[in-house]
């Protein structure tokens, strides 16, 4: 099933020097700590100037889509998914 | 004008390649979302059960469900199909660093959509590795770089069309070449509407004289094509069989135009417009960016009965602001003799002028609007769109 959601969202966001690879390694969602295992794909849009990046990541059992407003740097957790039909 | 008429399929090597991703937006979703690989999914305008169905994945296409048909009819061919909302964003992203990874080959990239891509190889170094080496390289870096679930079906022959009719053959995730030595062999196995560009009417045309196959259309002399088609397009078909360039030309723009598909059926002018402001508001906007005026308003409207009404006006005047855009819409969507559920919307400017200094209106201040139009722009680009539309 999937859930579009718009709420605040803890997110703790790697950048390895060597590789030059940005990634969110954990997110933390309703009193819950999901580990990242996959990122599915990153892509970014804007709103009028403002760019939010998106980082479509999975856990071992649910998917999870990240936005990052670069104006506040604030996480928003948009929409969640188990993979299966509703 | 006398065309010849005994030419034989093009010696010359392949050099032009069609890159088509498979499934596109789907295949997008399932590699954003791993969750969702290896499943039924199929992205629709509206989940509704009437939402029409733009991209089922490969898995869906297993099922019988084709792009076009309502979700209820997906999830009566596959009840554990799962539908997603369309991600405009996401597609264009993967689109241009798909563009951005292609420029490595070739400066002669053609984006033919937002999921197909003519790359010209002739002269340039890549192709001494070899055409298939360079399509295996490609299907390589794109797994690597764009995403491990992204496929690509690859065409290569010696011009566009047979480019993109190779890389049909096998999808998905093919690898194809159609040229001199294996064209009677790979024509024997196509059917007329295999064709890119022949369809039900002109397969009956062709049928009229006795062409049923496309190795009898490759077999047809030129006359029996001219008399098919009675147009030019017979000898451009002849041509194109024969492995012959006639497909290498870039259309310029003629036209800038948003359409939107209405999420419940809508009949009364006053439940349209505001739609018809926010097209007006995107077209326009578009419009001007590239730095155009037009001279002419067009406007199409599909009802949910399948018919279909649309009326196209010239003006003598420049238009660009989108207040008088949307007067001018207005009063061509007034005319409408109709008054049925509509499901389909449509504004489109045609006629179009590069922007320079404007004509001088005796009875207007032309470059006030103007100032005030960019203004509003400015604004709407800084802030994001429709924070300043016009007032119906």
């Amino acid at each position: 099933m999937i859930e579009k959601i718009s709420t605040p969202v803890s997110v703790s966001l790697n950048f390895d020097h060597k590789k030059r690879r940005v990634y969110p390694k954990f997110l933390i969602w309703e009193g819950k700590i999901y580990s990242v295992e996959k990122i599915g794909l990153h892509h970014t849009y804007r709103v009028g100037r403002t760019l939010f990046h998106v980082f479509s990541v999975a856990s071992k059992s649910l998917f999870f889509r990240l936005v990052l407003n670069t104006e506040t740097l604030h996480w928003r957790l948009e929409e969640i998914s188990d993979g299966l039909p509703e | 004008m006398v065309y010849p008429s005994d030419i034989k399929f093009n010696p010359n090597p392949s050099t032009i390649m069609h890159i088509d991703l498979n499934s596109c937006f789907a295949t997008i979703e399932q590699q954003a979302n791993p969750h969702l690989r290896g499943k039924p999914v199929a992205v629709a305008a509206y989940s509704t059960p009437s939402g029409c169905i733009i991209a089922p994945s490969i898995e869906a296409k297993k099922y019988g469900i084709k792009v076009g048909m309502r979700v209820k009819e997906g999830k009566l061919l596959c009840p554990s199909l799962l539908i997603l909302s369309p991600d405009p964003w996401k597609y264009r992203n993967v689109h241009l660093s798909l563009r951005k990874m292609l420029s490595d080959y070739t400066d002669k990239v053609t984006p033919k959509s937002i999921d197909e891509f003519v790359l010209v190889l002739e002269n340039y170094p890549a192709s001494r590795k070899g055409m298939f080496e360079v399509g295996r390289e490609i299907k390589q870096r794109i797994k690597k770089e764009i995403g491990e679930w992204i496929r690509v079906s690859i065409g290569i022959a010696p011009n566009r069309f047979l480019a993109k009719t190779a890389s049909s053959l096998h999808k998905p995730d093919g690898l194809d070449e159609i040229n001199e030595n294996n064209f009677l062999e790979i024509y024997r196995g196509l059917s007329l509407v295999d064709l890119c560009g022949i369809k039900l009417r002109n397969a009956a045309r062709l049928n009229n004289l006795g062409i049923f196959n496309v190795l009898d259309f490759y077999n047809a002399p030129f006359w029996k094509l001219k008399a098919a088609f009675k147009s030019v397009l017979g000898y451009y078909w002849y041509l194109r069989l024969r492995g012959l360039e006639i497909d290498d030309v870039e259309l310029g723009r003629h036209s800038y135009g948003n359409s939107f598909t209405l999420p419940k059926p809508l009949t009364r002018i006053e439940e349209l417009s505001p739609i018809l402001v926010k097209l007006v508001s995107k077209m326009s906007a578009r419009l001007r960016r590239a730095g155009y005026k037009a001279r002419g308003i067009h406007l199409a409207v599909w009802f949910y009965d399948w018919s279909f009404w649309h009326k196209g006006v010239a003006f003598q005047r420049e238009l660009f602001d989108p207040r008088e855009i949307y007067k001018e819409a207005f009063n061509i969507l007034s005319r409408c003799p109709y008054r049925k559920p509509v499901r389909q919307l449509a504004v489109s400017a045609f006629r179009l002028l590069k922007k320079t200094n404007s004509q001088l209106e005796l009875f207007e201040r032309t470059e006030e609007k103007e100032r005030l139009v960019d203004s509003i722009d400015e604004i709407n680009e800084r802030w994001g769109d429709f924070v300043i539309a016009p007032a119906r």
